[in-house]
């Protein structure tokens, strides 16, 4: 390949380029309504085929449990395998935690690898709090089964739904500003001319430049951002992991448990990432059709209407969960 | 506005219908017992608890200590009655629609047991309809499932009709229909109002997504 683009000169590089625009512009097609429709619920025979994966799944991972406690050689990988399938499964169904990473990577221009990073250790983290929970729920403080579960359901759930929708806020009002902003700035120049933008640009003969550039508006992801979004998806434990934890305490083999829990979270993360993954080739699509300009008018708009989205999402689900 | 309107509707929706996720699954054994005039009088349930759950109660309650998924009646009777306790509200995961339309009031279960076969637990109850009737070949619909999606249950072969005036009936159990369900989900969603309440209306949608069966008797 590498000689051919070399001998083909600059029209191979244009081609390229179509390729690449081409397949961004997939994204746009493919992967966002894929998106839209998994992260709602919309795909019935998808959540379907999930919950009887899960089933299979549950039920192979209750046997790999007595069979361990039977003290059956193989056992324990078994149960980690199946745990690891009851993650995936899992995940494939609906959820918030999918709903906040694809629209997170829809909403901010961030890149590839730290979103899918983030996807993964929001996973394990949602493991360690369900680890968490059930070691000092049952363990320290003496609580019943239902009673970690209830904490889990009745206290963390909302909690957890009540963040994601305030991150959700917070992207809304984020896009909402920059097209405030871009606004602002447009009006500025129609009505003035060559006069100066908000003071940040500096360049009378420029007028053009006074609408925020791409990368002002996609500014860099903080970490306390992307704290904020970690804790919003691990606050809530999953009840799968929860009655594995509870489980495998009762009969004396909690190390399994605990190694399950995570293996469920590596499951769960396969989803989240692959969700990451499609999140960000949909967005690209989105932003490939808009030439420069443009772009920078449309990041607020998406920021918006994906923030929007999270939100009404998040207590929507905080209604029903209450 | 009004895209926007739907598209939020839709949401909400899909939101409270799928995004809880089933953590307990349940294959339903169901019997219509009729009285000796024909008229049905009651519904005996059966729930197969997953493997897993049934590993987590029985753990819960220090049953089948020795782990070999079986238990002594002493133990039995421990567990009889585990999944009984039901709140006020709670009306027992299972709907009968009269003609298909009707609401059909039920009683408080009774009569219940439990065992476990196979590593699974086999909770049974009996639930009397308050007021028997006949049914007609108009389908008296039965329908299994849980609106929050906690629990997801599914109906066992072919539910069972038994009692002297059973003769003539006969029962069918039908998929849901998903292309159909999301149709009427779809229409629903025209008719929506600001007016109405989504939450109220859901059920309704959710029982779509449920297996049912269909009993009809023959006249005379």
């Amino acid at each position: 390949m590498r000689e051919g683009v070399s001998a083909a000169g600059p029209k191979a590089v244009v081609t390229r380029a179509v390729v690449i625009r081409a397949l961004l512009v997939a994204g746009l097609l493919v992967a966002l309504p894929l998106l839209v429709l998994w992260a709602t619920g919309g795909l019935g025979d998808i959540a379907r085929w999930a919950a009887e994966g899960q089933h299979d799944a549950q039920n192979a991972l209750a046997r790999a449990i007595r069979s361990l406690r039977a003290g059956e050689a193989g056992a324990l990988l078994v149960l980690l395998g199946m745990a690891f399938a009851y993650g995936v499964f899992h995940a494939a169904g609906p959820g918030h935690g999918k709903v906040l990473i694809g629209g997170y990577g829809v909403a901010r221009r961030v890149r590839l690898l730290p979103l899918m990073t983030l996807a993964l250790v929001s996973s394990l983290a949602q493991a360690t709090v369900a680890v968490v929970l059930v070691y000092a729920g049952i363990a320290v403080f003496d609580w019943t089964r239902e009673r970690v579960v209830g904490a889990a359901e009745d206290v963390m759930l909302p909690a957890s739904h009540a963040a994601v929708a305030l991150i959700g806020l917070w992207l809304a009002y984020r896009g909402f500003r920059g097209l405030v902003r871009g606004m602002a700035v447009r009006g500025h120049v129609d009505d003035h001319g060559h006069e100066h933008g908000h003071g940040h640009v500096h360049d009378e003969h420029c007028t053009h430049r006074h609408a925020p550039s791409v990368e002002e508006v996609a500014a860099v992801t903080s970490p306390r951002e992307a704290l904020a979004l970690v804790a919003g998806i691990a606050a809530r434990p999953c009840t799968g992991a929860l009655f594995l934890l509870v489980l495998t305490w009762q009969m004396g083999i909690g190390a399994a448990g605990v190694a399950g829990a995570y293996a469920m979270g590596l499951g769960t993360a396969a989803i989240t990432v692959a969700v990451a993954g499609l999140s960000v080739w949909a967005r690209e699509g989105m932003l490939s059709v808009l030439s420069g300009h443009r772009v920078a008018r449309a990041l607020p708009v998406l920021e918006l209407a994906a923030g929007l989205t999270i939100a009404v999402l998040s207590v929507m689900l905080m209604v029903g969960s209450v | 506005m009004t895209l926007i309107r739907q598209t939020l509707a839709a949401l909400a929706l899909s939101a409270t219908s799928a995004a809880a996720h089933p953590h307990i699954f349940i294959d339903t054994g169901l019997e219509v017992i009729f009285d000796a005039t024909g008229r049905a009088e009651a519904v005996r349930v059966v729930w197969v608890y997953d493997d897993f759950y049934s590993l987590v109660m029985l753990q819960d309650r220090g049953l089948d200590p020795d782990g070999d998924a079986k238990l002594t009646p002493e133990e039995e009777a421990r567990l009889s009655g585990f999944d009984m306790d039901w709140d006020t509200d709670f009306a027992g995961d299972l709907y009968l629609l009269d003609k298909g339309v009707g609401p059909v009031a039920l009683g408080r279960p009774h009569d219940w047991s439990a065992r476990v076969e196979q590593g699974r637990i086999v909770s049974i109850h009996v639930r009397d309809i308050v007021t028997p009737f006949a049914v007609t070949d108009a389908p008296l619909v039965l329908q299994v499932y849980d609106p929050t999606y906690y629990v997801a249950y599914s109906i066992l072969g072919t539910p069972l009709l038994s009692g002297p005036g059973a003769a003539g009936c006969s029962v069918q159990v039908f998929e849901p229909d998903l292309s159909a369900a999301q149709e009427e989900l779809q229409a629903m969603l025209q008719e929506y109002t600001a007016d109405q309440s989504v939450e109220q209306d859901f059920p309704a949608v959710g029982a779509n997504f449920a297996e049912e069966a269909r009993m009809t008797c023959a006249k005379g």
